[in-house]
């Protein structure tokens, strides 16, 4: 490699470190994350072992042999001559007789108990609470609701507590409390009726406005190309309004709009219309709003490309046609979009993909609604995994619906390449070769 | 946030180096805590869940003092989140990320999923639970906020979800003031069913007393409150001997049904769901709704919307009954305090502490009062703040002693958002109510595996 692709190399290597670090490395922990079963519950940084009343029933359906089961709940706390001994070497011998003398030999069931226990002692009392609950915890012989950090710990409990070596399996497995490897998210995905409601969903979401971002994105770009510069200037400087809006405060605008007390609303009901909200009220209005607020958006960058694409083209070749008598149409038609078709394959793919995976503004404006007719599948999958009323927050099945999506995506890039025919699109000029 | 934690992270240090040096000296020593409080679904009113926690380190600092400990606690709060999704998806975040909050007010129902991840420490690891303030709490509050016999939690307030009436339309459809003062008993004893308030509601759309949709006005987004619809047509969350969570098919598609039936009646909007809250609580408090229900804190919140007057305005009772299987029901959805696992131990036992005093009845009947929850203990009757509020007072008698909670188990959430899909596709008319149980079903059953009992 020469020395000056080595600059160029370095130069690039911003660029290289962000792709990587805002790109791939989500994509590849979306990809991990798709392959396990974690969630609110499970957390994210693994697991440990604690057996709780739950876990004791989960045991019991799954078969586990009545003795051992009786071995870990029984167990207890347990006035033995051992905790004795602890108790004397923590709060002193005349603590422990009088303690032994009250109580040895007995087994109690919860802590609770022996803390109520403990607070009876009357010549020798443990005051403090903490103390007391200290001084419990030198009783201790079950194993029910502590919680081992790690496997050796938990598997040194169990022989303490000699319980059987075939028994032992069973009852890691549901003591674990971290996410376990699975593949069962994408079976179960794909048995769900929603999924397939998000994937229709997002189709529609997807054609509509992408329809409607190209063509009036087209529509802008000519129409202001053969206005003086100045007003040209002046309409695509408003047409550009939304997309440099904080999405935010465009959507509170749309809602203030469309509300039921809101501004069309309020100007229909002067014509006799009663008054409803323009956003929610049917599929067709939501999907309506939906397809407005991303085109608006999605269409003032199209603009953009589409005009300055217009600009290169050489004005020779219109001054040309208008000698030869071409009217507007006809130079649009047969010069114009001709030479468009490279920037609006770009403009095509490129917002194909983000509107596949954009979502903030439907989540913002209808949030799904109503009745998740606008819940398009990367909204799915932020409610899923990081967002909704119950805080149950499933990562993996959330991350299984981004994989999907990241495969859909790739699979309609190439769709593309093969439909705009992107080969020849790049070839290098025969000049160069 | 970082900052907060990398603060906090210094102060613990220094606390505990200042403890080493004493100990070595054998002398006083200093500790300074940063303790962060952050509240869900909180508002101005309910500012007492954090203020009752900085009052509580003052009295605990003077309790230090006294025994010649220079203790200095900074409570940090914050009780400002968008929604509850905002605020639960940002402490869990922050859990995972070891940047949690010391103490946190949340739901009853995040007990379950955050003790299994580990996020929090049980109370009972530091309270004695049979001495006062706590042995005053009433027992089956102090359930509510246990989890697989194990103290968990404090309950934070108490509340429950009544039906509310405007009475002004319900005497334009013809009942007099002694059949409206009625009501609440006739709900309570079955007689007057959801059925009564789909007619009553469709007479007041009829009659043009109310406009169309408005006649029975639910809550607009998901919540505790659709689960008492669903208890109202005989089902069962939990069932106890098994501890497994229960769908019952038949309770669940006539759930389903009442609120289709209200759509197609024209009293209920099919778009209501995702109706803007304020918007709502508006139109409710000044009488453009026939039949609603929401909670027992919207008293106070119909007041902010300018109805003072709401003793002659509206009448309230339990959720009537669906059919005869069911039962006429309210859920309480007690917010609670819990502790979250904090590499200091000195600080987990320092908050378990303040929630312990902010606890006691006068602390918590400012809460109660200002936000018109209802209190958590037996002692607080004797607060006259408390015993003097007719709202307190007759809500506790009329709604408290017949309601139930939802239950702690670590896969309620999933259950409870998929009954919510389903009421959302079969209301909008996506699904029809039966399709829309049969989707419930697969949802359930693939979430919850053996942990679901389909009836």
């Amino acid at each position: 490699m020469q020395r000056s692709s080595w600059l160029g190399l370095a130069f690039l290597s911003p660029a290289l470190i962000v792709v990587l670090l805002f790109f791939m490395v989500p994509v590849v922990l979306t990809g991990f994350f798709a392959f396990t079963n974690m969630s609110t519950a499970t957390g994210v940084k693994g697991g440990e072992y604690v057996l709780n009343a739950s876990g004791l029933r989960a045991l019991a359906d799954a078969g586990l042999p009545a003795n051992t089961l009786d071995q870990i709940e029984g167990a207890g706390y347990r006035v033995d001559a051992g905790g004795l001994e602890a108790l004397a070497a923590e709060f002193g011998q005349p603590t422990a007789d009088e303690f032994g003398k009250l109580h040895a030999g007995e087994v109690f069931t919860k802590r609770r108990d022996i803390e109520r226990a403990l607070k009876g002692l009357r010549s020798n009392p443990i005051r403090k609470t903490r103390d007391r609950k200290a001084a419990a915890e030198l009783f201790k012989r079950s194993m029910m609701n502590e919680r081992f950090p790690t496997l050796p710990a938990f598997e040194a409990a169990l022989e303490e507590a000699k319980i059987p070596q075939a028994d032992r399996p069973l009852i890691t497995k549901v003591a674990y409390t971290g996410w376990v490897w699975t593949a069962e998210n994408f079976g179960f995905l794909l048995s769900l009726e929603s999924t397939w409601q998000y994937a229709k969903n997002t189709g529609i979401y997807v054609v509509f406005t992408l329809s409607f971002n190209v063509l009036f994105g087209l529509f802008l770009a000519i129409a202001t190309f053969y206005l003086p510069a100045g007003q040209a200037s002046t309409f695509r400087a408003i047409w550009f309004l939304p997309r440099i809006l904080p999405p935010v405060l465009y959507i509170v605008m749309w809602r203030w709009f469309t509300w039921d007390t809101g501004f069309i609303s309020t100007v229909l009901s002067s014509f006799g219309v009663a008054p409803k909200n323009w956003m929610l009220d049917t599929e067709f209005h939501a999907w309506t709003t939906i397809v407005l607020i991303n085109g608006f958006v999605g269409a003032s960058m199209g603009m953009i490309v589409f005009s300055s694409a217009i600009r290169a083209i050489p004005s020779s070749m219109l001054y040309a046609s208008e000698v030869d008598g071409a009217n507007r149409l006809q130079q649009i038609w047969h010069i114009i979009l001709p030479q468009l078709r490279w920037p609006i394959l770009f403009i095509t793919s490129y917002q194909t993909m983000s509107l596949l995976t954009s979502f903030e503004y439907i989540y913002l404006a209808t949030d799904g609604g109503p009745g998740g007719a606008t819940e398009v599948w990367a909204l799915a999958a932020f409610h899923t995994a990081l967002n909704n009323y119950g805080g149950n927050l499933q990562y993996g099945l959330g991350a299984t619906y981004a994989l999907l999506l990241v495969v859909i995506g790739l699979m309609a890039s190439l769709a593309y390449l093969r439909l705009f025919n992107f080969r020849n699109l790049l070839i290098k000029p025969r000049i160069e070769g | 946030m970082t900052t907060l934690v990398s603060k906090l992270r210094q102060s613990t240090a220094a606390a505990v180096l200042a403890l080493t040096a004493a100990t070595v000296a054998g002398e006083a020593f200093a500790k300074d805590l940063t303790i962060t409080v952050w509240s869900g679904g909180s508002n101005d009113s309910d500012a007492y869940r954090w203020e009752a926690i900085e009052m509580a380190a003052d009295i605990l600092e003077r309790e230090a003092a006294i025994l010649g400990e220079d203790l200095n606690i900074t409570v940090e709060s914050k009780g400002q989140f968008g929604n509850w999704q905002e605020f639960k998806q940002a402490v869990t975040l922050a859990a995972e990320a070891g940047t949690a909050p010391n103490i946190v007010v949340t739901s009853h129902l995040d007990i379950a999923p955050w003790s299994e991840a580990g996020y929090i420490v049980p109370v009972e690891e530091y309270l004695d639970i049979d001495a006062w303030p706590l042995s005053d709490i009433y027992p089956n509050i102090m359930e509510i906020a246990a989890f697989d016999d194990v103290q968990w939690g404090l309950p934070q307030d108490a509340e429950s979800r009544p039906f509310f009436f405007w009475k002004d339309t319900l005497k334009k459809i013809g009942y007099s003031d002694e059949d409206i003062a009625a009501i609440p008993a006739r709900v309570e004893a079955g007689e007057y069913t959801l059925q009564n308030v789909l007619e009553d509601a469709k007479k007041a759309v009829d009659m043009n007393v109310v406009e169309e949709g408005y006649g029975f006005y639910p809550r607009v987004s998901n919540g505790p409150d659709y689960a008492q619809f669903y208890q109202s047509f005989g089902g069962q969350l939990l069932d106890p001997d098994s501890g497994k969570l229960v769908l019952d098919k038949k309770a669940m598609e006539e759930f389903y049904q009442f609120f289709v039936d209200a759509v197609d009646a024209g009293i209920t909007r099919k778009n209501h769901l995702g109706t803007d809250w304020g918007q709502w609580y508006n139109e409710v408090a000044n009488g453009k709704a026939a039949i609603w229900h929401g909670g027992t804190w919207h008293y106070g919140r119909y007041a902010q919307e300018g109805n003072e007057d709401f003793w002659n305005t509206i009448e309230f009772s339990l959720i009537p009954a669906g059919t005869e299987n069911g039962r006429a029901n309210t859920i309480t959805h007690p917010l609670v305090y819990l502790i979250t696992d904090n590499a200091d131990d000195e600080a987990e036992e320092i908050a378990a502490n303040l929630v312990k005093i902010a606890s006691e009845p006068r602390l918590n009947t400012l809460h109660a009062i200002k936000s018109n929850h209802l209190g958590i203990s037996r002692q607080q009757s004797n607060i006259e703040l408390y015993s003097n509020n007719r709202w307190a007072d007759e809500a506790t008698d009329r709604l408290l002693a017949h309601a139930n909670s939802q239950p702690n188990h670590v896969n309620y959430g999933a259950y409870s958002e998929a009954l919510f899909k389903g009421l959302e596709a079969a209301w909008t008319g996506t699904k029809t109510p039966a399709e829309a149980v049969a989707e419930v079903e697969v949802q359930m059953k693939a979430t919850l595996g053996d942990e679901l009992i389909v009836r």
